[in-house]
């Protein structure tokens, strides 16, 4: 067989294979374009729009930027709100991440009955979205009792400051529904202690190293990559609290006949720049962090 | 004198010292510290204590919810009735069931729920073999994409959705969200391709390519042993999108506003169905007689999930722990 006539059957093979590839991927490309694709496209060109909703469909009169510009200058809730819920969430996340990290840790030790209590921690993640949660907000179940019975504002006043007293006393209020958030993240991290070896424990144990020592030295390092994903979880599913502020805010203009759409997609796009950037940052962080680490082993 | 006496002293030292440092005592001594953290006694109870309390933490609203579903009209009014009410009523349950019009609010949302996760798992895993063994074009920047549809918030895109869907007339029927479903854009699909990835990742290939030399097709390759290969992948993946679905209220709220109501979206109403006098924004306040029912039908929307994790708990954590979805 020639060279020509062998690169033709490679070249027909190398078809078939994307061919099959490809077919199995079909499915979510259509999908991607119609359900994905299309919206993002027609919703960003909302938001340069005034959008009016007439009897055939929508009318669009171009504003350019004005919409992301009254964003911030016109509307008086909107701004505000998403400074505050920033800070809550930068609170939340590390809140979230190392009480699902402590909570694995215990979980991950053998002792009798601790697959009722594995089930127990996950039972959250199966009520923790949606309507029940906020119906349960609402009535004031999500209180930790402690916190009515001791006057505890002047003591976080002391603390940490005037103005941000309130933002920590919010997420105190809120503790036990935050603590629910981790249902999901506390299996990642059991999930991700199965991937240590434990005869590197047992190594380190004859070394003399003391628990305290392989708890710093071995499991948290090997769980660099989990606690960046449980992060990065942490902040996608604070997208969606069904307490968030800014989502509401954003639900509400979009009803109103002098913002309309456009307003309230234009609102949406901004935080959903603002949550990229704060996932670049983290991801940006975790990597370098992985990096150095890689260049000293 | 004095040396006997010293010497005495030393007996008595040596012979307490024994019985601390003895083997016996280092017997004890290990099994009250032990050797690593996990293994004294004093550690074990240290656990117990500090995971009870947290689990009461966690437990306590859905006592609240319990509790406060059986209480009667007084007990709800009187603040001295806090966890155990003074006589049982069923009367909130049963106004939850025909405020929720359960029956049928269940019969959709179950519907939902089971349609939509048995369809992802087929086609996320599908998707997810394609990424991780079948050769794609562009597979780095499918990646990327599949990673941006999790990202972006459902507000972006909704009010196009809406029309896209009204447009196909999907609305108001289960299929609003089963066509989504079927093209792999499910709810937090992109989370199950990614899953899916990684565990045929990891799985050696040499099963693949044993196949292939028998000439297995790529399909029947897949659905034959890769699939049922990924039976605890599988499982978690469903059981998951089932509780998300069944949870689900932004989206419903949208598109299933006029029709096939799930109990999420009955949940929303029922404030205004017990008291129709309320116009309004109801749903800031807070209103302790029709506290009873509402937390009557909150407690049976959870219920179905919660007993299918009950029945489903075992392998549902080992198959996270093997399925290595962290890696």
């Amino acid at each position: 067989m020639n060279a020509k006539a062998r690169r033709r059957v490679e070249r027909l093979y190398q078809g078939k294979k994307y061919g099959v590839g490809l077919l199995f991927m079909l499915p979510w490309i259509i999908g991607f374009c119609l359900f994905v694709a299309i919206p993002i496209g027609w919703s960003l060109f909302m938001t340069f729009n005034k959008v009016q909703v007439s009897v055939g469909g929508f009318k669009y009169e171009w504003i350019g930027m004005r919409n992301y510009r009254d964003a911030f200058l016109k509307d008086n809730v909107f701004p505000i709100e998403l400074i505050t819920y920033f800070q809550e969430m930068l609170l939340m996340v590390p809140i979230i991440v190392i009480f699902a990290l402590l909570i694995s840790l215990m979980l991950n030790q053998k002792f009798p009955g601790r697959f009722i209590y594995r089930a127990l921690f996950f039972l959250p993640v199966i009520f923790a979205t949606g309507q029940v949660l906020s119906e349960l907000f609402l009535q004031g179940a999500g209180d930790i009792p402690f916190l009515e019975q001791y006057n505890l504002l002047p003591i976080v006043e002391e603390y940490v400051g005037a103005q941000f007293a309130g933002t920590v006393m919010d997420i105190l209020g809120k503790a036990v529904l935050i603590l629910w958030y981790s249902g999901v993240q506390i299996l990642i991290f059991i999930a991700g202690f199965q991937t240590i070896s434990p005869t590197i424990y047992e190594a380190v144990r004859i070394d003399g190293a003391s628990p305290w020592d392989s708890f710093w030295k071995i499991t948290l390092p090997a769980c660099v990559p989990f606690i960046s994903l449980n992060v990065l979880y942490t902040i996608i599913d604070l997208f969606t609290f069904p307490l968030n502020p800014v989502l509401a805010h954003v639900r509400d203009n979009m009803f109103k006949v002098d913002t309309g759409y456009g307003y309230a997609s234009a609102l949406a796009w901004i935080y959903f720049a603002f949550i990229f950037v704060l996932i670049a940052l983290v991801l940006w962080l975790f990597n370098r962090s992985l990096k150095t680490r890689r260049a000293h082993s | 004198m004095i040396t006997a006496v010293k010497t005495e002293f030393e007996r008595i030292g040596r012979s307490v010292r024994s019985v601390f440092w003895g083997r016996r005592a280092q017997k004890a001594k290990l099994l009250v510290i032990g050797r690593n953290v996990s293994d004294g006694l004093i550690a074990k109870l240290i656990i117990y204590l500090l995971l009870s309390i947290v689990a009461y933490l966690y437990l306590q609203p859905i006592l609240y919810m319990v509790s406060t579903m059986f209480k009667t009209m007084s007990d709800l009014l009187d603040p001295t009735v806090k966890w155990i009410p003074r006589e049982v009523t069923w009367e909130n349950v049963t106004k939850a069931i025909k405020g929720l019009q359960y029956p049928e609010a269940l019969r959709n949302t179950s519907l939902i729920a089971v349609t939509c996760s048995l369809v992802q798992v087929v086609v996320c895993a599908m998707t997810g073999y394609a990424l991780a063994r079948l050769s794609v074009p562009f597979k780095g920047l499918i990646t990327a994409l599949i990673i941006l549809t999790f990202l972006i918030p459902p507000q972006v895109i909704i009010i196009p959705l809406y029309v896209i869907f009204s447009k196909m007339g999907l609305l108001n029927s289960l299929f609003v969200f089963l066509i989504p479903a079927i093209f792999g854009q499910g709810l937090k699909g992109a989370l199950f391709i990614l899953i899916f990835r990684q565990f045929f990742r990891s799985q050696p290939p040499s099963l693949e390519e044993a196949a292939k030399l028998d000439g297995a097709s790529t399909a029947r390759l897949f659905f034959g042993i890769m699939l049922p290969l990924a039976r605890s992948a599988c499982l978690v993946v469903f059981l998951f999108s089932f509780i998300w679905y069944w949870n689900m209220y932004y989206e419903p709220s949208m598109f299933l506003a006029k029709g096939f109501t799930p109990l999420s979206i009955r949940l929303d109403m029922l404030e205004e169905v017990l008291n129709p006098t309320l116009l309004g924004n109801t749903r800031t306040i807070t209103n302790p007689i029709t506290e009873g029912t509402k937390m009557a039908a909150a407690f049976l929307i959870i219920l179905p999930p919660i007993l299918i994790f009950m029945l489903l708990q075992r392998w549902f954590v080992s198959g996270i722990e093997r399925t290595g979805i962290v890696e």
